[in-house]
C-alpha cells in the first residue's frame, strides 16, 4: 500500500498536504481501492466553510456513495474541477491529479492532530485485523 | 453487532482470483475481482463466470407433482413442455410475492425449482404448507452448486465444457439434465447464457475447467447487480416483496387467469378488474445524482414513492433506477424527482428494460 511519507492522514482515509496555510485534500490509496470505480464526485463549493471531521464531499462509485471528511477546518479555497468530467482519475492517481479541494486552514492546531504516514499505516493494520 | 455470514463453497477459489468480498443477505460473496465496470463490460462484450451457489434448489416429484405446482404457481405448468423452464412468482394468499423462482419440467412427475438464496427456508415452508398427496418435496440446496456463464461468447464456452451435448440447440429457457444436475439456457444479465447446476463436490473442478477458455473472466455480485438492473430484471427484497403483487410489479403476464384455480387467483383477478393504484416504473436521471435504493421519489415536491433499485448503467452511460409510483403519475416521459442527499434531482420515466441485447441469431 502506497502511503507517501510527506503527507498527513485521517483515520477516515483522507490525506492532507500543507503549503503555507493552504491544505490540499484527497483520499488514500486504501480508500480508493475500497471505493473502487469512482463515477461521480460532489465537491464542496468555493468559499464554503467546512469543519474538521464533518463530511465535505461525496464520492460515488458503482456500488455506493461515500462521505469524504474534512481533515482540518477552514474555507474552501480551490476545487478540483476536472473531477466533474473525469472522476476516474481518483482511482488512477489518488495522491496526484485525483486531489479533491484545498482548504484555507482556520486553526493551525488542526494540522497537528493529523496522523503521520507511520501512524496511518498502523491504523490500517488495526483496521484489517478487525475484519 | 454483525450478523452471521456464510462463505460460499468456492470462497478459496474467489480469494485466489483476488476477489474483494461483501455481504449479500447472509452470504459473504465476491463483490468484484478487478472492477465492477470492467466485469460489466466483460459480460456485455465477451463472457463471464458467476458463482451463484448461494441459491436454493428444490425437487418436486410424484404423480401429483404437476397439479400441485399448477395450483401453487400462477403460471401454467401443465402447458409447459418437457425440457423447458419458466420464470414464475411464488405468491402468498394476498397475491404478494413470497419469492420469484424458476421451474424446470423434467417430466410431469419431476421438477426442479431454483429459488432465491435468502428465501430458501421461507419458500420451502410455503411449498410444504400447500403440499398435497402423491407429491414428494426435497430441499437439495446444501448439495447443489450453481455456476452461470453469461455473455455473447457463453455458448462457445459451454460447448468447450460439454462438447457432446449440442448446447447450441438448446432454446431460451430450455434445459437438459446432466450427471448430478442440469444445464439451462437462462440467466440474470440480459445476455445469452447458461446456468449449470451440479453436485457441490464437483464445483471446484468445474470452476477450474471453465477457465481453460481464456475469454472467460470471473464476475462478482457488483456487476451482477448492474447487469440485471440494465435488463430491468427484478431483485427480490428490493423490487418486490410480500406486500406487492405481480400486477404492480409489471409482470401481470405471469398470471394465467384461464386457470380456474391457483394461489391468490381470485384476489388478483379482482385487483386486475378494479385496476392497480401503484406501479413499478423505470426512470433515468436528467440531473447528475445517482439514485440508490431507499431514496424518495417526489412528484411536485411531495414524496410519492421510493427507489427500489438504482445506480449507474455502465452500458448506457446513464444513471437509472426502478421504483413504485402512483398509477396516475406513471406514464412514460412523466417527470419525477429523486431526493439525493436532501436535494431533489430531476428524472424521467422511461420504458423498461433499459437495455436490450442485439439478437445475433
Amino acid at each position: 500500500m502506497n502511503i507517501p511519507q510527506d503527507l498527513k492522514y485521517t483515520k477516515t482515509h483522507e490525506w492532507a498536504k500543507r503549503e503555507g496555510n493552504i491544505v490540499i485534500v484527497g483520499i488514500t490509496e486504501y480508500a480508493q481501492k475500497e471505493i473502487s470505480d469512482v463515477v461521480f464526485v460532489e465537491t464542496p463549493k468555493l468559499g464554503q466553510q467546512i469543519e474538521r471531521g464533518k463530511p465535505a464531499a461525496v464520492v460515488e462509485s458503482v456500488k455506493a456513495a461515500f462521505d469524504i471528511y474534512a481533515p482540518v477546518s477552514g474555507k474552501v479555497s480551490k476545487v478540483n474541477q476536472s473531477l466533474e468530467s473525469a472522476p476516474g482519475i481518483i482511482n488512477e492517481e489518488c495522491y496526484g491529479k485525483g486531489w479533491f479541494f484545498e482548504i484555507d486552514m482556520s486553526y493551525d492546531d488542526d494540522w497537528n492532530q493529523l496522523l503521520s504516514a507511520d501512524q496511518y499505516s498502523d491504523h490500517l493494520k488495526q483496521e484489517s485485523t478487525k475484519h | 453487532m454483525t450478523e452471521k455470514t456464510y462463505p460460499l463453497y468456492l470462497h478459496k477459489k474467489h480469494e485466489e482470483r483476488g476477489a474483494r468480498f461483501g455481504v449479500f443477505g447472509e452470504w459473504e460473496v465476491p463483490l468484484y475481482y478487478t472492477s465492477i465496470l470492467e466485469e460489466h463490460e466483460q459480460v456485455r462484450k465477451r463472457a463471464g463466470l458467476f458463482d451463484i451457489s448461494h441459491m436454493g434448489e428444490f425437487v418436486v416429484t410424484g404423480k401429483g407433482a404437476e397439479s400441485y405446482l399448477d395450483f401453487l404457481l400462477p403460471r401454467n405448468i401443465k402447458k409447459l413442455p418437457l425440457g423447458k423452464a419458466l420464470y414464475s412468482p411464488l405468491l402468498n394468499e394476498r397475491g404478494g410475492f413470497v419469492d420469484d423462482i424458476i421451474v424446470y419440467k423434467v417430466s410431469s412427475e419431476r421438477f426442479w425449482i431454483i429459488v432465491n438464496a435468502g428465501n430458501v427456508a421461507k419458500d420451502f415452508a410455503w411449498f410444504k404448507t400447500n403440499l398435497s398427496g402423491d407429491v414428494l418435496l426435497t430441499n437439495e440446496s446444501d448439495n447443489k452448486g450453481l455456476l452461470a456463464i453469461q455473455g455473447p461468447l457463453a455458448l462457445q464456452v459451454v460447448n468447450q465444457l460439454y462438447p457432446s451435448l449440442k448446447l447450441s440447440q438448446l432454446s431460451n429457457y430450455g434445459f437438459i439434465e446432466i450427471e448430478g444436475g442440469m444445464i439451462a439456457r437462462t440467466g440474470y444479465t440480459g445476455e445469452d447464457g447458461f446456468e449449470i447446476m451440479i453436485d457441490k463436490s464437483e464445483l471446484n473442478h468445474l470452476w477450474d475447467r471453465c477457465f481453460q477458455n481464456p475469454d472467460l473472466k470471473p464476475i462478482g455480485f457488483g456487476a451482477r447487480d448492474t447487469l440485471r438492473l440494465e435488463a430491468a430484471m427484478l431483485l427480490y427484497g428490493h423490487d418486490m416483496n410480500e406486500e406487492v403483487n405481480p400486477l404492480e410489479a409489471g409482470i401481470g403476464w405471469t398470471l394465467d387467469f384461464t386457470k380456474t384455480e391457483f394461489v391468490a387467483r381470485d384476489i388478483l383477478l379482482k385487483i386486475k378488474e378494479q385496476g392497480i393504484t401503484r406501479k413499478l416504473i423505470g426512470f433515468e436521471m436528467m440531473d447528475r445524482g445517482i439514485p440508490r435504493q431507499g431514496y424518495p421519489i417526489l412528484k411536485s415536491g411531495k414524496k410519492t414513492g421510493e427507489v427500489t433499485s438504482g445506480g449507474v448503467s455502465p452500458t448506457l452511460q446513464k444513471n437509472i433506477g426502478l421504483g413504485y409510483v402512483p398509477i396516475e403519475s406513471s406514464a412514460i416521459n412523466e417527470e419525477i424527482e429523486i431526493l439525493v442527499r436532501d436535494r431533489p434531482q430531476k428524472a424521467k420515466i422511461i420504458p423498461i428494460p433499459f437495455y436490450h441485447r442485439k439478437k445475433s441469431e
